[in-house]
């Protein structure tokens, strides 16, 4: 108690807060600029917390976490490109949202549920970090297998429309991972001869492609008798002339009902996220991808999702933001980073002379550190209410802009994007064969989701599957550990009951 | 109408010329002036690592020495081939430095790259962390004699993991097992992604060994939730004095992994000298920043060192790469490369998966079932003409980007965009001359992610 004390004290002072500030407003930025991660804002922070004090240099860390994970939200609404890999799940739902006007309403639930979600998940850290920390510890790569298969399933079953094409979206994008020297066998695969290839195809190029370059082909498409989008133009105009007055009415407006109306669901999508988040490998994107399942699983109007659906987005992004403090679980607790983000983490504090593990929660000089992250946690999502409401007002006069503007703007953003991410101009044809290619799937009613989470996850799932039949090559073993076990089962139920449901519905007739 | 626009086409011409002439005196560079923009280093490893935290350490510190921005790159994958090419295939002006590792000596051995070390010009070794052997708290094993006779008696039983397959710490564990006379294959290798994984892989119980440097295992070595059999070093480590040696159980094997700093080959020479005194400054500890100097740094990190510059680093170069190379060569390492699931399964079975989807979709007539809101009645002939020139603006900008500069190159692309879709000329130059430096500005000055810089050199 007494270290909680002295934590709440430096944490006061004035250096901490406006460290914290700078941060916040510094992540906000990031997180909305496509093809900028909240990983690599945080790497571009690490000289800088050579300079800073031990308590100061890793809130700097969480608030910029904290803070570019809800940022991320911003351009996929506005925009439809994910700012973050995070925000991938829910894209169509929001971007749908804007469409109709509602990017304001849609955005506002974004940041309520973000801040929701990242303060349970700041209180699961606070309670139970090293209880929790040795469920985690339970996993082989039995578990992260099946981890993953759950995950690309849901990808595959939340998709919008049929399951099959889901299905075959999801294929694409595994497809698209075996491409580059295998990590397994170190053998480059369908590479072509392009030295480029070797690293295979990167998922922040693919993803802005996908998303953002095929929605400015097909606007561009359909420029001149784009009746839909005038009238759309003109009804975000007449929604913001109605707000000028009330600025903050179209954003919070309705947000905090909701929050109260969806309290079980937030609890059920946070408790995904902060669980998701401390096993190490599985971050955010995940989280939200099987909150977002399970959220359309037990909803009342499934069939909204995918088409605008504001429970969608806002279970999703309770689960991405609560999955944040949960990677730190595992990174405090045994030195084991849970995510990316405290894979840094982890260095900046060796670098400190801090070794993560154990024993910083003995120490009493560690310990009041330790309580000033889960301070830090707390304040940085309060401080996002205020900051995020800003930069969705001044995110929100994007939508304003003309098309014929708009669209070539957008078109720079893509290809500046793309280009940053590793400085290479590979990535850049990259993002314009991804374009493409995601025009023509969405032309054939195939969502681009799946493919993305594809790419992202494909490898792990190879990795596993090809450790598991090393060490073992029965599939049987594949289910011999209680864990392991219980998640397989669950996957094949998963994917069993699609198939199984129209045989025993035989008799009704088809739909359409 | 026509004429108009001819006018306003000849009245741009007419500023780009200005600007590139007024610009292009800027453009000259000299060695004599190096450096006078910030310097890119490329480490071939991801963020967190101990290679990426040493590239970030060097970065830091040759920034104050040298007065210029130095930024950190993670080009990762492809078993380090991406990093390595990248950094040594850069063009050799000073400005892009390249963080080396152990698999510079070890993967065109593999075949997996033409580059060896005859393709760097060596400035400093860095880092030299040893191999290291790691068992769970509840083993049986308690020193490296127990683990040998264990394995003689059950070859392949155990499994062990720490890296990819063919890499440093899993050619150090097969090493010693041939070392020992024992069969390379006795004890069955895991390919994992690095050792934190690896090391999460022991501490559940999914593997029995885990081969990797002690640095790495820090944590969990010091909690007790993990045990080190020996370390393969001559010396123990100052910093790890209980854990036994290799020579001290009677074998003498020793092998590391290690990183460096080298430049692509053909850097001019007072370069080269400016950056070897910067780096023998800066890890001789004469460079001091925030109160602490670069060898203190390392050591708060856990990490051991070995500084050899210039010729004695490219005397190490050349030495380790003969001992890897015997060692991946050999029968043994050979015959292990093979594997049981090979690289051609998995994408067999998802083709597949592919293949019975579209036989699914066919017979259930889907596959043409399109998007609500795309149809042949809403594309116009504008339309097209404008894709057409979306496409042609991203082949140029990936054309002329690098020789030109983003400036010149977006904002020429973004000025026809903008004036095709129609907007106003006076309007869409507005625009461009806004948003293009503010792109610039911001990625190469805030975020410290550089853009092509061209024949402005801005």
């Amino acid at each position: 108690m007494e270290s909680f004390i002295t934590a709440l004290q430096n944490l006061a002072s004035p250096e901490v807060l406006l460290v914290i500030f700078l941060s916040a407003v510094y992540g906000l930025f990031v997180g909305s600029i496509p093809g900028l991660t909240a990983t690599m804002a945080v790497a571009l922070l690490i000289p800088l917390t050579f300079y800073l004090d031990n308590l100061s240099a890793i809130a700097a860390i969480v608030t910029l976490e904290a803070c570019s994970i809800f940022a991320g939200d911003i351009p996929t609404t506005l925009v439809r490109i994910p700012g973050t890999p995070s925000s991938a799940a829910y894209t169509d739902d929001a971007y749908s949202l804007t469409r109709q006007g509602l990017h304001e309403t849609s955005l506002g639930v974004s940041l309520v549920f973000s801040v929701a979600g990242g303060l349970f998940g700041a209180l699961v850290l606070i309670l139970a970090a090293p209880l929790l920390a040795k469920i985690a510890f339970q996993f082989t790569t039995y578990e992260y297998f099946w981890l993953y298969v759950l995950g690309l399933s849901c990808a595959a079953i939340v998709s919008t429309g049929s399951r099959l094409k889901g299905a075959l979206a999801l294929m694409i994008g595994l497809m698209f991972a075996t491409v580059g020297l295998s990590e397994v066998h170190s053998v480059p695969r369908f590479t072509f001869g392009f030295d480029e290839l070797f690293t295979g195809i990167n998922f922040i190029p693919a993803m802005i492609g996908l998303f953002g370059l095929s929605e400015v082909f097909r606007n561009c498409l359909t420029s001149k008798t784009d009746e839909v989008a005038k009238k759309l133009e003109s009804a975000v105009i007449k929604e913001d002339d109605h707000s000028l007055f009330k600025h903050l009415k179209p954003v919070f407006g309705g947000v905090l009902t909701q929050l109260w109306k969806r309290k079980f669901s937030w609890f059920r999508s946070s408790c995904i996220g902060s669980t998701i988040g401390m096993i190490p490998g599985a971050g955010a994107d995940i989280a939200a991808w099987i909150s977002y399942a399970v959220s359309k699983k037990c909803s009342k109007t499934p069939e909204e999702y995918g088409k605008g659906s504001l429970d969608a987005v806002g279970d999703a992004t309770s689960a991405n933001n609560s999955a944040l403090a949960g990677a730190w679980i595992p990174a405090l607790v045994l030195g084991i980073p849970g995510d990316s983000v405290t894979a840094i983490v982890i260095g900046v504090l060796l670098m400190k002379n801090i070794t993560p593990g154990p024993a910083i929660f003995e120490n009493p000089d560690q310990l009041v550190l330790v309580h000033g992250i889960y301070l830090t946690f707390i304040v940085a999502n309060l401080l996002l209410i205020p900051l995020g409401f800003l930069a969705i007002r001044s995110g929100s006069q994007l939508v304003r802009v003309p098309r014929r503007i708009l669209m070539p703007l957008i078109l720079m953003f893509c290809v500046v994007g793309s280009y940053s991410i590793n400085g290479s101009y590979f990535d850049v044809w990259v993002m314009l064969g991804m374009g493409i290619l995601g025009f023509f799937l969405e032309v054939f009613a195939i969502p681009l989701g799946p493919v993305v989470l594809g790419i992202i996850l494909g490898s792990q799932l190879e990795q596993s599957f090809v450790q598991n039949l090393t060490k073992d090559d029965s599939f049987l073993s594949f289910f011999n550990r209680p864990i392991s076990a219980g998640l397989g089962i669950f996957c094949i139920v998963l994917w069993l009951y699609p198939l199984l449901m129209p045989l025993l519905r035989k008799k009704e007739p088809v739909a359409n | 109408m026509n004429q108009n626009s001819l006018a306003n086409t000849t009245v741009r011409f007419r500023l780009l010329l200005f600007c590139l002439m007024f610009f292009s005196g800027c453009a000259a560079e000299s060695v004599e002036d190096y450096p006078d923009r910030p310097i890119t280093i490329i480490c071939p490893w991801s963020v967190g690592g101990a290679t990426d935290r040493t590239s970030r350490q060097v970065g830091v510190f040759l920034e104050q020495e040298l007065g210029v921005p130095v930024n950190v790159i993670n080009a990762t994958g492809g078993r380090g081939v991406t990093g390595h090419s990248r950094g040594l295939n850069a063009r050799p002006d000073g400005y892009t430095l390249a963080v080396i590792t152990g698999e510079l000596n070890m993967l065109h051995w593999q075949d997996l790259t033409s580059l060896t070390y005859q393709d760097a010009i060596p400035i400093i070794s860095l880092v030299d962390g040893a191999a290291a052997v790691f068992v769970k708290d509840d083993s049986p094993f308690h020193s490296m004699q127990e683990l040998q006779e264990y394995v003689k008696q059950n070859p392949g039983k155990l499994t062990a993991t720490g890296t990819a397959s063919g890499g440093i710490w899993h050619l150090a564990l097969a090493g010693w097992l041939d070392f020992s006379g024992l069969n390379a294959e006795d004890i069955k290798w895991i390919p994992m992604n690095g050792a934190g994984p690896s090391l999460q892989e022991l501490a559940s119980g999914g593997v029995d060994l885990v081969c990797c440097s002690l640095p790495e295992a820090k944590t969990l070595y010091e909690s007790g939730q993990v045990r080190c059999l020996g370390v393969m070093t001559e010396e123990p480590l100052p910093e790890f004095k209980d854990v036994p040696t290799f020579k001290s159980q009677g074998m003498d094997w020793s092998i590391s992994g290690w990183n460096g700093l080298a430049l692509p080959l053909g850097t001019p020479q007072p370069i080269v000298d400016k950056i070897s005194n910067a780096m023998k400054k800066i890890t001789s500890g004469e460079a001091v920043l925030q109160g602490k100097t670069f060898p203190e740094f390392m050591q708060a990190a856990g990490l051991s060192t070995k500084y050899r510059a210039d010729d004695e680093f490219a005397g190490f170069l050349k030495s380790n790469d003969k001992t890897l190379g015997k060692l991946l060569t050999s029968d043994a390492f050979a015959q292990m490369a093979s594997q049981d699931t090979g690289p051609l399964v998995f994408p067999a079975m998802l083709t597949s998966a592919i293949c019975l989807i579209l036989v699914c979709l066919a017979v259930q007539k889907k596959v043409h079932a399109l998007a609500p809101d795309v149809s042949s009645d809403t594309v116009t002939s504008q339309g097209i003409v404008n894709t057409i020139l979306v496409l042609l603006g991203i082949v140029a900008y990936l054309l002329f980007a690098e020789k030109v500069g983003f400036i010149l190159t977006a904002g020429t692309i973004l000025f026809v965009l903008l004036w095709k879709f129609g907007t106003r000329w006076w309007m869409s130059a507005l625009i461009v001359l806004c948003f293009i430096p503010g792109i610039y500005t911001l990625f190469a000055q805030l975020l410290r992610v550089p853009l092509p810089r061209g024949i402005l050199g801005w």
